[in-house]
């Protein structure tokens, strides 16, 4: 296995329902590579198969069949806590609902990674302010889930993302939830992470502006890729025309 | 359609409904036992000698009540918390407040009445046969107690439905009166307790200084009377609730800075307790104090279950005195555990007892100091006097002295008299033989049959008793009420109590469904969010076990008045301590079970 490759996909299917059931194929022999230090986006239009994929990339479902490796290791033939650590520490995960914990702190919320890796208070001390000021969430430690917008919020959960430098960073409409000019920051932020700390970072959306931020997008339509765009070395605001295109054509 | 709906939800859950229904079930059946026992007027006169019985029974039957109407809301809310999400649901779909408002009165109502039924067959099947069962072990004898009462069904059944009744109504207002979106999120919200350092302080000096003077009240009880109850009561309720306020909050937050607190799922544990105990505070005081009265009945219970075979020994030198023994007395004596064994022939002539000073001195009659000597009471010691001393001192012994009952007149005057005068003595010749046993508990049913022979042969008049064994079955009689009421009571308290607690954090489990998802996308591993579940549903069973355990040390005190020395309410109480202490634990799993399936997320499958 290349070592620059963070995440190799090869025949994924997923069928749901039992085999004497009426069964639905989400996902139909997928193929596709993510090299490190990329910023992927995956575009698709709802029922396309998009969280079932991810779904299937971060161990969180299980292919019917095909190979899903992320960082070396291959997810589809691990078990029980091997599932649970890959998780804990191979991935970083944003969900559009935040998932943060309300009864812990923002600060709390970031260290949980650390702390399931048993890590020393004093490096988890550092860990967590380092990544608060990458996120400019220093002042926001103390306070709970319940105290934060939503903007807010959706820092914390990336700050908890990146904290234990995940092999790869995993969005799941990320900016789903957040106004526009928190969507706007969120999305500079995990630009900036992508580049500075040399992080994977692989995008689920449908929306075209989140997207526009993105290296390279995958579109699936009904299970399987349908096409893929790369920005190359155009400004992002024409890469958002050229996405914008492309789903004209795509969705006909 | 929308009832259809309703079935389904139901339907969905119906796990969690039948621990729900078992739960009231039990509770409205040991509730009809109580109130067969304490409504029972024939059986409290019956068998209630000590005046203070039947004020325990009224104090207990007060009691089960409150902790009926804290149980059936803790219940209620539970379905509450199962159920509000579907309602919320039906009314985003359209369904007018009105309608769901009768679905949700009709549930609980239904629900209700078909425990309240169900729970009074069992009850009536328990009396019938748990009662049975416990007298049995315990050896006791209740006059007049029968499984069927009337009254007793009644009051059960109106207590019942009257609080499904008041709880359906609840239920409806809080429902028509949240908003759709509250109910459909209800479990996303977490309120944190904020720190006041100075109230704080001052609730938990008010706590303890409550709490002292509640203890203080059940030691007095002598001078205080029946106040000390309500006293103590209202006291150590108000001082727990206030110390539980103003400590725990503490505790956890200064835990959560620790570096224990940065390892694993520590912090996330200190976080749910952090706004969980502050919520269950109340709750934490009513089960503390159940906890109490649970441990403390049983501790009574037992107290006297085991103390009267002490107390009886303190009060003669031999267990039973067979007169004439037949070859049938003679086999169930071979049965016995003997620790001492005389026989002596008695001469009766007149008013006078004559004995053989020969026979005496060959095997003297056993004193016991215990009778005299307060400090022998507890552990009896037994001697003998020299047959010149004992002509003066010991034969005047009210053991010896019933050794020859003259019917209602007393006793025959003993005269111990040389070999040869004995010989030439006229009179009617009659052979006693003592017997003391090792331990009177465990002969028991040997020294039963040998007694009522004894009695059968020879009546004697019905106040008066011969041998420690006659007095443990006159004194059984005197407090087997109150040995029995605190049995009962303890493992009633208990049940209640440990459901309550139940109930209560399992109503929370719909909402640590969402958290424990989160946690396990995150990648916490399987097993550590089991322990994490245990550790902290462990620390809400554990928090009112240490303060009721507490309670109790003090609680006894009151009932020193009612055990007196030899009999102590603290003898012996770790192993009952410990089986209770067990008892409990049960529950513990059985919570803990429930709430893992309920919130550990499941595993994907192909």
């Amino acid at each position: 296995m290349a070592t620059n490759t963070v995440v190799d996909v090869h025949n994924l299917e997923k069928t749901y329902g039992k085999a004497n059931e009426r069964q639905y194929k989400a996902l139909k022999g997928l193929n596709f590579t993510v090299e490190a230090g990329e910023f992927v986006g995956i575009m698709g239009a709802s029922g396309s198969g998009k969280t079932t994929l991810l779904n299937m990339l971060s161990t969180l479902d299980v292919p019917t069949k095909g190979d899903v490796v992320v960082n070396g290791h291959d997810v589809t033939k691990m078990r029980g806590n091997q599932l649970a650590d890959f998780r804990a520490q191979e991935v970083g995960f944003i969900f559009q609902d935040f998932n943060l914990l309300e009864s812990l702190t923002a600060e709390e919320n970031i260290g949980l990674p650390l702390a399931l890796k048993g890590t020393a208070s004093r490096v988890m001390d550092q860990a967590i302010h380092e990544v608060a000021e990458t996120l400019s969430i220093a002042d926001l430690l103390s306070k709970y889930p319940s105290e934060l917008s939503g903007g807010q919020k959706q820092r914390v959960a990336a700050a908890r993302a990146i904290v234990h430098h995940p092999a790869i960073l995993m969005g799941d409409e990320p900016t789903g939830a957040l106004d526009s000019t928190s969507a706007r920051e969120l999305l500079d932020l995990m630009t900036t992470i992508n580049e500075k700390q040399h992080m994977s970072v692989l995008l689920v959306t449908h929306d075209p502006f989140s997207a526009s931020f993105c290296q390279r997008i995958l579109f699936i339509k009904d299970g399987q890729i349908g096409s893929e765009i790369k920005r190359g070395d155009q400004d992002r605001s024409a890469f958002y025309q050229q996405i914008l295109n492309e789903l004209g054509t795509f969705n006909e | 359609m929308l009832g259809k709906l309703a079935l389904a939800g139901i339907k969905h859950r119906r796990r969690d409904y039948l621990v729900l229904l078992v739960g009231l079930t039990m509770s409205a059946a040991i509730f009809y036992m109580f109130a067969n026992l304490a409504t029972n007027r024939a059986f409290i006169k019956a068998n209630a000698v000590v005046s203070q019985a039947s004020l325990i029974f009224g104090f207990g039957a007060a009691l089960l009540i409150l902790i009926t109407v804290v149980y059936i809301m803790y219940a209620n809310s539970f379905l509450l918390s199962m159920r509000q999400h579907d309602y919320g649901l039906f009314m985003m779909l359209g369904a007018t407040r009105k309608r769901v408002g009768e679905l949700v009165f009709l549930e609980t109502l239904i629900l209700g009445t078909l425990a309240t039924a169900v729970g009074i067959v069992i009850g009536l099947l328990m009396s019938q046969f748990l009662v049975g069962f416990l007298l049995d072990m315990l050896g006791l004898h209740l006059a007049h107690l029968s499984a069927f009462y009337l009254p007793a069904i009644i009051a059960t059944a109106v207590l019942y439905v009257g609080l499904f009744i008041l709880a359906s109504l609840f239920n409806l207002i809080r429902l028509t009166r949240t908003t759709v979106l509250k109910l459909l999120h209800t479990d996303e919200q977490a309120n944190q307790p904020k720190n006041h350092p100075f109230r704080q302080a001052v609730s938990a000096i008010l706590g303890i200084v409550l709490l002292a003077i509640g203890y203080w009240a059940l030691a007095a009880i002598k001078a205080l009377q029946v106040a000390a109850i309500p006293i103590a009561l209202v006291t150590i309720t108000i001082g727990t609730y206030l110390l539980f306020r103003a400590t725990i909050l503490v505790i956890i937050q200064g835990l959560r800075r620790t570096k224990w607190a940065r390892k694993h799922l520590n912090g996330f544990l200190l976080g749910q307790l952090n706004f969980r105990v502050y919520n269950y505070t109340r709750m934490l005081t009513i089960v503390s104090l159940l906890f109490a009265m649970a441990l403390g009945a049983i501790t009574v219970g037992s107290g006297y279950h085991r103390q009267l075979p002490m107390m009886a020994n303190s009060l003669g030198t031999y267990t039973i005195a067979v007169h004439d023994k037949t070859a049938q007395e003679q086999k169930l004596i071979d049965q016995l555990n003997v620790k001492h064994q005389a026989t002596y022939t008695q001469k009766r002539h007149g008013k006078v007892v004559y004995y053989n000073a020969a026979e005496l001195k060959q095997q003297p009659f056993e004193l016991n100091k215990g009778t005299t000597e307060a400090k022998y009471q507890t552990h009896p010691k037994y001697y003998n006097e020299s047959l010149k001393k004992f002509k003066q001192s010991g034969s005047q012994s009210l053991d010896f002295l019933s050794l020859a009952i003259r019917g209602e007149q007393g006793f025959f005057a003993p005269k111990i008299v040389s070999a040869q005068q004995f010989a030439k003595q006229p009179g009617k010749t009659v052979t006693v033989t003592t017997v003391r046993v090792k331990d009177m508990d465990q002969d028991k049913q040997v020294l039963k049959q040998l007694n009522k022979l004894e009695l059968k042969r020879f009546a004697q008049p019905a106040e008066m008793t011969v041998g420690n064994y006659q007095s443990y079955e006159l004194m059984s009689g005197f407090f087997g009420g109150l040995e029995f009421m605190g049995y009962f009571l303890g493992i009633a308290f208990l049940a209640m109590l440990a459901s309550c607690l139940m109930f209560k954090i399992l109503s929370g489990a719909p909402g640590d469904q969402r958290r424990y998802r989160m946690l396990y996308k995150v990648g916490v591993r399987h097993s550590l969010m089991r322990h994490g579940i245990a550790k902290e549903i462990g620390i809400l069973f554990l928090i009112p076990g240490i303060m009721g355990v507490i309670d109790v040390l003090f609680g006894l005190q009151m009932f020193k008045p009612l055990m007196q020395s030899p009999m102590s309410p603290y003898l012996g109480i770790g192993s009952i301590f410990a089986i209770f202490i067990g008892l409990y634990a049960i529950y513990y799993v059985i919570t803990l079970t429930l709430y893992w399936r309920i919130v550990l997320p499941k595993a994907p499958t192909d």
